[in-house]
């Protein structure tokens, strides 16, 4: 595979990854962008990483889609911020990517597996 | 803290987002980089280290926007001014417009007056025609998934036109058994019913109906339960359901009425339920009573001699027309194999709802599509009105055109003053429907199905909105159109006068003219064919005399009245007694009256002839029983021979009178009296001889079903020999000497002074059944009439606005050449031709569309062609006489144009 090729693979699974990852984490309630970051961040010991330039983008594209609903919430004494959580048609595309990724991680490990066997 | 926003604004700045989107994004972000340069700080960071940190946060310079791109929308380059968008401005021009319109309204009210009473007709008329196509056309019927409700008929191949008619009882039995396609397959015969209980013994309309006829229907009782299988079978069926009607008018409406007993036909039926309003899945809304439809064991009525059942289904979810047809198809074919002579039946199934209006819609889209033309031709009058005025209001639009007013806002506005004409048109209209549509409904023939569903609903509503508007387009484009096509250096140099051009907006005038002349002859021949229709009805003889004739039925119930004898004598009791009355001149019955419907048929072999080979050959003609006086009643001539006599009873030879048809049919070349004659096929094919009858009279031909029915053999014998197969619902016909409703007291007087339990039902005169029997050629007749009446005098308006402008505006010519010495006769022509140039170019196109659409009434005339010469020759003249008189009045004007004036005037 050249470089190019992987360089595309690599963007492909990203943003694919990203989009389950954003969905899941706001699968049990709603927060704010720099929250999903740090999950992200945390969960991941330090693995992944999204920059502001790269989450919001992400975070507007999935709301456009409808998966997702953004509001502003005021807190007594804190600075208005904008929470996200999961439509009803969100929670059906979450199902399905997971299943999707479950059983591609699933068979990838077959694969891998029987190469090292 | 360092201010992150200048930072996330440059990266936005080459979106052009709209301004209140981009300050959402730079405060999400900025918030977030707060959020993460206090977190370094709080994990002990320097602050410089921290902010360099957070601005990696937003990448390079374009990536974010890169990102961002695709998803966000952008505005468009215009800058946004508060209060200046396109939509704001349209409505707020709208509202101008129709202000402007209504001040424009107002300062010409004659105009005005004219265009909306214009209106107020066309539309009104095409809402009260509408009404009645939605209710009776277009509204489902009111049973739960209607579209899966099927008629399924008999066809039997012999029929003559291959008629459908109802079914035999052997037929649904093996419908319903071998069917696949259906969920539900019932059967209804439609009968009278003589109920007793609460009040006077009264005749009712009801049914005899399978017991899953309320299921397949897809039905709930209001009250009560409708009935079980188990109910079907005899002895178990004496259970009744009513109508709402009934229940409400003979019941008082009581819920306690479900588990009394009535008497219905002489036996105790215990009533189980009350129908829901409107339950009509008949033609005839009226059916006040249910009774299962149960056979005594035995009963002629199982055969497949008798084909009077009305099947109805529904179709299995899923399940189209055609896969149901193919299933009856399968099952014809299969009896075709085990029935012998089952050849030539076949069934057929139709939507209900088609079967239901089957006979009416023919007529009302004709009645429809005509008061759409007397709507069109009415806007062709205003669209005239409106480009004369035009011509007026050149100045003002050259003058708007001038100070820089767009053709297109022009013509907006002046679409605006069309809309609200036809707006207040529009809701004018709606109060004559709304008042109108009572006496519609009275003037409908009384048989026109679903006539409780006409009404002025929200559909109709909608309707006219839609009609409103669309008509205000037809008539105020046009006019708009020409208006504004201003040639402005033309224009201001010829100061104003005549700017636009004046010949070409004469000629659209002409051509609108014409075109209203064209759509006003095809109304006229189509009102023409009807007209002349009707005369030719009205012109055939009944064949009796109908005036002061009474007429009535007098019902026997079958558990009184079992031993023929019995009902011999109450008939010959009954006419005896009324024939003594004061005021009566006969008094007669038969088992079938004109016009009352139903009818009765049996096999007729004549002795002497050779007989038939198969039941294919034999014969069958119309069969009734009446009493001696019948024919002297309602004055049926006698043609040979003699009427039958008291003396015709059961111990006298059995006799018989034929009518001319039978004799044209069937003795042609011999002379009729002494001929034997039985009613019934030839002994080696139907295993049994009926007795022989002689015929002794020949009457004159009566037209029994309508006088636009042919004629039908006929045998008639004495009821009083009719002891094998005795009548016991006879019509009791009484010629009077004075005004017949007037003995309606005292012949029920002589009724019940045999019988007190017995019913007078379907109390008319004569003449009121021959009238009614009428009633639907009558109706459209009228109607198509009025409109094409109305059409007339609008044509005629619409030519004498025509030819009236154009007066006006060559008042300069005209008063030229009679300075030069013109004869005043070659002005009236020089006008004249004018209009006869409109009528002839409209009466051509009119001729080819009459011709063209005057088959569509085929179905509807008697006895006159679709082209008759008569009306194509006669209604143009008669339009062109009436365009020459419109056109007169203009021209005479002309003629008394002062030249001097005229000349002075430039």
């Amino acid at each position: 595979m050249s470089h190019i090729h992987s360089r595309i693979l690599d963007r492909e699974l990203k943003k694919g990854s990203a989009e389950l990852l954003i969905l899941s984490l706001l699968e049990a309630r709603q927060r704010h962008g720099y929250e999903v970051s740090k999950l992200i961040e945390s969960r991941s010991e330090g693995v992944l990483k999204f920059n502001v330039a790269s989450l919001y983008p992400l975070l507007y594209r999935l709301e456009k889609r409808g998966w997702i609903e953004g509001r502003w919430v005021e807190k007594a004494g804190q600075r208005r911020r904008r929470y996200y959580r999961l439509t009803k048609e969100g929670k059906k595309v979450l199902a399905a990517q997971r299943s999707t990724w479950e059983s591609f991680v699933a068979a990838i490990n077959r694969i891998t597996r029987t190469e090292h066997a | 803290m360092p201010d992150w926003k200048q930072e996330i604004r440059q990266r936005l700045a080459h979106l052009k987002l709209s301004p209140a989107r981009e300050a959402a994004i730079i405060e999400e972000l900025s918030q977030h980089l707060d959020d993460c340069y206090a977190d370094l700080l709080a994990r002990g960071v320097s602050p410089e280290e921290a902010s360099q940190t957070t601005l990696a946060e937003l990448s390079e310079q374009q990536f974010l926007a890169r990102e961002l791109r695709n998803i966000e929308q952008q505005v468009p380059a215009e800058s946004v001014v508060f209060g200046a968008s396109r939509r704001t401005n349209m409505i707020a021009d709208l509202w101008q417009d129709l202000r402007f319109g209504a001040r424009m309204l107002v300062k010409n009210p004659g105009f005005s007056l004219i265009a909306i009473l214009t209106l107020t007709f066309g539309i009104g008329a095409n809402t009260a025609i509408f009404s009645v196509v939605n209710g009776v056309l277009l509204r489902p019927l009111e049973f739960k998934d209607p579209d899966r409700l099927v008629i399924v008929r008999t066809h039997d191949a012999r029929e003559i036109g291959g008629g459908f008619s109802g079914s035999s009882m052997p037929d649904f039995r093996e419908w319903r058994a071998r069917n696949l396609a259906f969920a539900e397959l019932a059967a209804a015969s439609n009968s009278e019913f003589t109920l007793i209980g609460e009040g006077d013994p009264d005749r009712v309309n009801g049914a005899l109906v399978t017991t899953n006829f309320f299921q397949t229907a897809g039905i709930e009782p209001q009250l009560g339960r409708t009935f079980t299988s188990a109910e079907e079978s005899w002895g178990e069926h004496r259970v009744v359901l009513l109508s709402h009607g009934l229940w409400q008018n003979r019941f008082a409406a009581e819920p306690g009425a479900v588990g009394k007993t009535v008497s219905v036909n002489g036996e105790p039926y215990t009533i189980v339920g009350v129908m829901p309003k409107n339950f009509d899945l008949d033609r005839d809304p009226r059916t006040d009573l249910w009774v299962p439809l149960a056979f005594e064991p035995g009963s002629s009525w199982t055969t497949r001699a008798n084909y009077y059942l009305s099947v109805i289904g529904r179709m299995k979810q899923g399940m189209t027309l055609a896969q149901a047809q193919q299933d009856l198809d399968r099952i014809s074919r299969q009896l075709a194999g085990e029935v012998e002579g089952y050849e030539r039946f076949s069934a057929r199934v139709d939507p209900l709802h088609e079967a239901v209006i089957s006979g009416v819609s023919r007529a009302l889209l004709v009645l429809l599509a005509s008061v759409g033309f007397v709507l069109l031709i009415a806007c062709a009058n205003i669209a005239n009105l409106l480009l004369a005025r035009a011509a007026v209001r050149q100045k003002e639009l050259v003058i708007r055109a001038a100070l820089g007013a767009r053709r297109s806002r022009m013509i907006r506005q002046l679409l605006a003053e069309s809309l609200l004409l036809s707006a207040i048109g529009g809701v004018c209209g709606l109060l004559p429907a709304y008042w109108g549509m009572g006496s519609l409904i009275a003037l409908a023939p009384p048989d026109l199905p679903r006539i409780n569903y006409i009404h002025v609903d929200g559909q109709v509503l909608v309707f006219t909105i839609g009609v409103s508007f669309l008509t205000s387009v037809l008539f105020g484009l046009l006019p708009a159109l020409q208006a504004t096509r201003i040639d402005l250096q033309h224009a201001l140099q010829e100061g104003g006068r005549a700017a636009s051009g004046g010949r070409r907006s004469g000629r659209v005038r002409s051509l609108l003219v014409a075109a209203e002349v064209a759509l006003a002859l095809i109304l006229l021949a189509g009102a023409g064919l009807l007209i002349k229709s009707l005369y030719r009805l009205q012109q055939v003889s009944p064949g009796f005399q109908p005036d002061r004739v009474l007429t009535m039925l007098v019902p026997l119930p079958q558990t009184k009245y079992q031993q023929s004898e019995r009902i011999l004598a109450f008939y010959q009791d009954v006419t005896a007694r009324i024939a003594q009355l004061p005021g009566v001149l006969s008094a007669g019955a038969t088992s079938c009256l004109p016009y009352a419907g139903g009818g009765w048929s049996k096999n007729l072999t004549i002795e002497g002839r050779p007989a038939a080979t198969s039941m294919d050959q034999v014969p069958s003609v119309s069969y009734r029983q009446i009493t001696p006086d019948y024919f002297r009643a309602l004055s049926v001539p006698l043609r040979a021979g003699r009427y039958f006599a008291e003396s015709d009873t059961g111990q006298a030879p059995s006799v018989a009178i034929v009518n001319e048809e039978l004799v044209e049919h069937f003795f042609p070349n011999e002379y009729p009296i002494g001929k034997v004659i039985r009613m019934g096929p030839p002994e080696h094919l139907a295993g049994w001889l009926a007795r022989p009858l002689t015929i002794v009279g020949v009457v004159g031909n009566v037209h029994n079903w309508g006088l636009n029915q042919p004629i039908m053999t006929e045998v008639f014998i004495p009821h009083a020999q009719g002891a094998d197969d005795p009548q016991r619902l006879m019509y009791l016909a009484v010629k009077t000497s004075g005004d017949p409703m007037s003995l309606v007291n005292s012949i029920r007087g002589q009724v019940s002074s045999i019988d007190k339990e017995l019913p007078l039902t379907s109390i008319a005169t004569m003449e009121r059944r021959l009238n009614e029997s009428l009633g639907e050629q009558r109706f459209n007749t009228l109607l198509l009439g009025i409109f094409a009446a109305v059409a007339l005098v609008l044509a005629a308006i619409g030519i004498y606005g025509v030819i009236s402008y154009s007066v006006t505006q060559r008042t300069h010519e005209i008063g030229i050449r009679m300075a030069l010495g013109a004869p005043l006769s070659s002005i009236l022509k020089l006008v004249m031709s004018h209009s006869l140039a409109i009528t002839l170019l409209g009466v051509i196109t009119g001729l080819a569309g009459a011709w063209g659409l005057t088959r569509f009434l085929e179905s509807m005339l008697f006895d006159v062609s679709t082209t008759d010469a008569a009306i194509f020759i006669g209604m143009p003249l008669l339009l062109m006489a009436i365009a020459m008189l419109a056109s007169y009045l203009p021209a005479r004007r002309a003629t008394r144009v002062d030249p001097m004036e005229a000349l002075r005037r430039e």
